[in-house]
């Protein structure tokens, strides 16, 4: 039976030439598991939001949504607010008391029910989602993922028909991604709630969908089942098919005429039933040994933040070499943060030495170590950001740099061009998405012209498409002779960016090499493309890799 | 373990109580009272650095009063040809003593009424208020943890350079600037959520987990009981006394004997109940 | 007569029996104080004269038909001004929460300046320790941002010296509300000598605190002033009052 019906649906921003969303049908059965992809600014966010009427942004709106054959005009309020469930991006925004148990009762209580009521319902969402561990705790000491889980329990617990996701999981680290959408398909499978969501995270997301709604330029492109997606995507354009699953990615670069594989075991299964592997290597250009200067430089490095409490980072050592691009991997809370902020002297080692170009960090007095020296870009772009527009907040710099404002104001416009952010200089920094913030955020970095830049998680929450130029960027800085060490948990990106990898666990750095080395070695902790291609080749670490073997291989010969 | 109207209405009764008497035994009563529950409920080295600093507070109040009051007939000594009465001196005391139970009494308020249950009990009586303090309360560890990481953000793009007081109010300034922006911007998110999960739609209910027991109407009984048995004995006078012209004495009869014995009876109560529970656990726990 | 003017018209009486009760409350405290205690129990009285004169402006608050943004937001700068004395923590003396409670009140109004300013004062106080100052600190932050919310003063805010001006009196006003509890907590009674003598002592520290409040003022009002203004223009909110 169709639950949500959307007919020649169009709407535009007031103030704004382009149309966020054209012409936009779709239907929606009971019980499916819709998800929504495209470009990040494609529409997806205002087509959900559209869908709720109590987040319905203003501005143009002509066509009309239908919830069960009323339309939405026609709704009663209280049917709008329960019966359509939504769940946003930011885990700690969407939070509005401060108890566990409030948050959960929190829709309940809006919807009037009594007390009795409401005791059984919450008791029954905090069983269903495993809460009740942490039932009567505050919501601020919850972790990222319980928060996310808080957040969908919280509007379970009002009992809605139909489920909208906006990227849930896109401030997630891997394993708390993993949990929760395992917990939507478990919504989905065992009480035949119907769903409908967008997702940075399609690897995991993609095989569990009914069908799949690709959006461009506030249009739908296709809406099918994920495997007729992942064929006919074949000849679309980059943008849309970067952020699909490896094994689509793969099927689709060797363009042979083959059913679409979805997960890593049907990728596997495609591989080994299709193409030979005489070749098992590929043959890469040794890196040129790195006998550069050291940047930086670890020594034995203890860290806790109060006397009492227990350490963070345990008898630490590393060495980057100058130019180097270095990827630190490593689950949430393993204290790669509080390590980056060590190298960039915001946390202070009790015990052993940090050296920043053979210097001891304690050496460098007052901002010198940040002029035209070290830079860190945080986890949260908008720690970075003070003033109305990205401009001022980057002439703002002057008061660190000092000299001329004219030749800051040139070496704005460079930095604009490189990073292609030129239109965005004049914008409130807050008024951008997530992927520009980070990109306006590193421009800010860049301006005092650092030798050593460290970033902190730069591939959170930013799509696929982002990841990409931001690929090419880091890139683009380290042939500059810029030294760039950055944290993260996303396997994918490190892979591709890394001239050396390192796990960082249990407070240190357990392994590091380079990617190739470093991920064939690791059994769970690799790429996807590795986990499909190690049956069949010895080195292949991305997509690229795999189509490139597969084709020196061949097909075949039954 | 008892329901917050309860807790709540029992440190009412004994702030109300002992601010409204002034005499010497019933004082002591309440501020004894005060600084044992006090001790029973914090951790042994916080209590007695609080004993520390407020018997030091007590001297400057009780101080305070004879420098100023001139009042009572026995003088002790002169002071710039003012004299200093002892009986303004012992009323400087009581006056302290007061305080100082009030204090411990707040004290131990804050320590039993956790947040939830201040709020579970306005949240019947004023529920935009409580929800706005609890939002309030949800917001700051969130911003305080933000602005830990402003901080951090703008030390390593070289903000802060001196360590004098200008640069630190710069600093200072700078983190909250940056916050005050994040904050607004985000909590414009958290109205969009609230909205989503129906805020604002009539007749809007109050939840919470806590339970009216039996033991909790006992104990209200009980309260009232007390209640009437301090009203009589206010109106026998065995809580008069005065200080001036000259010191009152406090008769002891049987009966104002057995009212004082009640009083500090009501005083002890919490912390009688709270070192029963925990010698009922090490009983327990013993038996495990 | 209609639903909603029935409903008004209920709301009109038991704010009337509200508005009552609470004067009968007041001289019936008074009554206890004066003829009962012969003026002995003026500590307490001094009190829950402090809690009683902020009840009508919850009340009134609690009657609104409010927007979930500003109530949010109303939330959400009560909470800065409390994390404000933790980022100013380590500089002696500036505490930005007056300066907040004024901001508020020039960019929401009375009423919103008038709840920032008594809520922080519970809220912080969680922190920093509840006492019975507690409602003395609600009734004098609450007042100063009640004041600085009237169209008047508002528009006198707009210009430097009125802010200068304001933040001086705000300065002057917290320090008079405060000194009448510690009057009360050295001798139990109230008397005037006592009071002055007790603000000639507070001097510096009203003086530093005055000039606090001036800097901060002076510094904070144009960039926290246009976060608030960005948020009016785009979202359009705050506009009712």
């Amino acid at each position: 039976m169709e639950i949500l019906r959307i007919e020649n649906l169009s709407f535009s921003y007031p103030l704004r030439d382009t149309a966020a969303l054209s012409d936009v049908s779709f239907q929606v059965k009971e019980g499916e598991f819709i998800l929504l992809c495209g470009e990040s600014g494609c529409g997806k966010t205002t087509l959900l939001k559209l869908i709720k009427r109590e987040l319905a942004p203003q501005g143009e709106k002509s066509g009309a949504i239908y919830y069960r054959g009323v339309r939405q005009d026609d709704l009663d309020e209280r049917t709008s607010a329960c019966k359509i469930g939504f769940v946003m991006q930011n885990p700690e925004n969407q939070i509005v008391t401060e108890k566990v148990w409030h948050e959960l009762a929190f829709g309940l209580e809006n919807m009037g029910l009594q007390t009795e009521k409401i005791r059984r319902r919450v008791g029954e969402m905090a069983s269903f989602f495993g809460i009740q561990n942490w039932f009567r705790k505050k919501t601020d000491e919850l972790s990222g993922g319980q928060k996310q889980i808080l957040n969908l329990a919280a509007v379970m617990a009002m009992q809605p028909e139909i489920l909208i996701l906006d990227e849930p999981t896109s401030q997630l680290d891997p394993i708390a991604a993993s949990d929760f959408i395992a917990t939507i398909s478990k919504l989905n499978q065992d009480m035949g709630l119907t769903i409908l969501m967008t997702e940075h995270r399609l690897e995991e997301v993609f095989p569990l969908a009914d069908r799949v709604l690709v959006m461009k330029k506030g249009k739908v492109l296709l809406f099918d089942e994920p495997r007729l997606v992942g064929n006919k995507l074949k000849n679309a354009d980059n943008g849309i098919s970067q952020g699909l699953p490896s094994a689509i990615r793969i099927y689709q670069g060797l363009n042979d005429n083959m059913p679409c594989p979805l997960t890593v075991k049907e990728g596997r299964e495609l591989l080994a039933d299709n193409y030979d592997n005489r070749v098992r290597r590929l043959h890469r250009g040794k890196k040129a040994p790195a006998d550069a200067e050291t940047a930086i430089e670890l020594r034995g490095v203890w860290f806790r933040y109060l006397k009492e409490s227990p350490d963070i980072i345990e008898d630490t050592s590393l060495t980057v070499k100058k130019g180097e691009l270095v990827c630190l991997l490593g689950g949430n809370g393993s204290g790669k943060t509080t390590l980056l902020n060590i190298i960039a002297g915001a946390n202070r080692p009790y015990k052993g030495r940090v050296k920043i170009f053979g210097k001891n960090i304690r050496k460098y007095k007052g901002r010198e170590l940040y002029v035209n020296g070290l830079t860190l870009l945080p986890q949260n772009p908008q720690t970075v950001f003070i003033k109305e527009t990205v401009r001022d907040d980057y002439l703002e710099l002057s008061k660190v740099l000092g000299g001329d404002l004219n030749a800051l104001q040139r070496r704005i416009d460079q930095i604009a061009e490189l990073l292609s952010i030129s239109d965005l200089l004049d914008v409130h920094p807050y008024d951008l998405s997530g992927g520009e913030q980070q990109k306006a955020a590193i421009g800010k970095i860049l301006l005092s012209e650092p030798r050593i830049i460290l970033l902190d998680e730069p591939t959170k929450g930013i799509d696929a498409g982002y990841k990409e130029q931001l690929c090419s960027l880091l890139k683009d800085l380290q042939k500059r002779g810029i030294t760039i060490m950055l944290v993260s948990h996303d396997i994918e990106f490190c892979a591709r960016v890394a001239d050396r990898c390192g796990m960082f666990f249990d407070h240190t750095i357990i392994s590091f090499g380079e990617p190739e080395e470093f991920f064939c070695n690791n059994n769970f902790y690799t790429t996807v493309a590795n986990r499909i291609s190690r049956a069949m080749f010895d080195n292949a670490i991305t997509t690229e890799d795999v189509i490139e073997l597969c084709r020196e291989n061949g097909r075949r010969s039954e | 373990m008892f329901h917050p109207l309860v807790i709540f209405s029992y440190f009412v009764i004994v702030l109300f109580v002992t601010m409204f008497t002034s005499h010497p035994v019933f004082l002591l009563c309440s501020l004894a009272g005060g600084v044992a529950f006090c001790g029973v409920l914090s951790a042994r080295r916080q209590f007695l650095s609080d004993i520390g600093f407020y018997i030091v507070v007590f001297i400057l109040l009780s101080l305070a009063n004879p420098l100023f009051s001139h009042n009572g007939e026995t003088i002790l000594f002169f002071i710039n040809d003012n004299p200093v009465t002892k009986e303004a001196l012992i009323y400087g005391e009581f006056i302290a003593v007061m305080i100082i139970a009030v204090i411990f009494w707040c004290k131990c308020l804050n320590e039993v009424m956790s947040t939830d249950k201040t709020l579970y009990l306005f949240g019947r009586v004023v529920p935009k208020l409580s929800l706005l303090l609890t939002m309030a309360l949800r917001f700051i560890p969130l911003f305080k943890r933000q602005a830990e990481k402003i901080n951090k953000s703008q030390k390593t793009m070289g903000f802060y350079a001196a360590d004098n007081l200008p640069d630190k109010v710069g600093g200072a300034m700078r983190i909250f600037d940056s916050l005050i922006g994040w904050s607004i911007e985000n909590s414009l998110e958290t109205a969009d959520s609230m909205k989503a999960r129906g805020y604002g739609l009539p007749e809007r209910t109050t939840f919470s987990i806590f339970t009216f027991r039996l033991d909790d109407a006992f104990m209200l009984g009980l309260m009232a009981i007390y209640l009437l048995i301090f009203i009589a004995g206010k109106s026998a006078g065995f809580l008069s006394f005065h200080f001036y012209p000259t010191l009152g004495r406090v008769g002891i009869t049987e009966l104002s004997a057995a009212f004082y014995a009640f009083m500090a009876l009501f005083m002890f109560f919490p912390t009688l109940i709270e070192i029963k529970e925990q010698i009922k656990w090490k009983y327990l726990e013993s038996k495990i | 007569m209609s639903y909603a003017g029935r409903m008004a018209e209920e709301v009109n009486k038991k704010r009337i029996l509200f508005i009552l009760g609470l004067l009968v409350a007041v001289v019936f405290l008074f009554w206890v104080g004066i003829v009962l205690y012969k003026d002995r129990a003026y500590n307490i009285i001094s009190i829950m004269i402090m809690v009683l004169a902020c009840i009508p402006f919850y009340a009134a608050y609690e009657k609104k038909e409010g927007d979930i943004r500003r109530l949010v937001i109303i939330a959400a700068l009560t909470a800065i001004a409390v994390v404000g004395r933790f980022v100013f923590g380590p500089i002696p003396f500036f505490k930005p929460v007056t300066a907040v409670v004024i901001i508020t009140a020039i960019y929401l109004g009375s009423e919103a300046g008038f709840l920032v300013g008594s809520l922080s004062a519970v809220i912080s106080n969680i922190f920093f320790g509840q006492g019975p100052w507690t409602p003395f600190q609600m009734a004098a932050w609450g007042v100063i941002g009640l004041i600085a919310g009237f169209p008047p003063v508002k528009r006198l805010l707009k210009t430097k010296p009125g802010l200068v001006v304001y933040g001086v009196f705000s300065g002057i006003l917290f320090s008079a509300i405060m000194d009448i509890w510690t009057v009360l907590s050295y001798e139990g009674v109230f008397n005037w000598a006592r009071y002055l003598a007790a603000q000639a002592t507070a001097l510096s520290a009203t003086i530093t605190y005055a000039v606090s409040n001036v800097v901060f003022l002076l510094i904070g009002i144009k960039p926290i002033g246009k976060k608030l203004e960005r948020i009016q223009i785009k979202h359009k909110i705050f506009i009712k009052e």
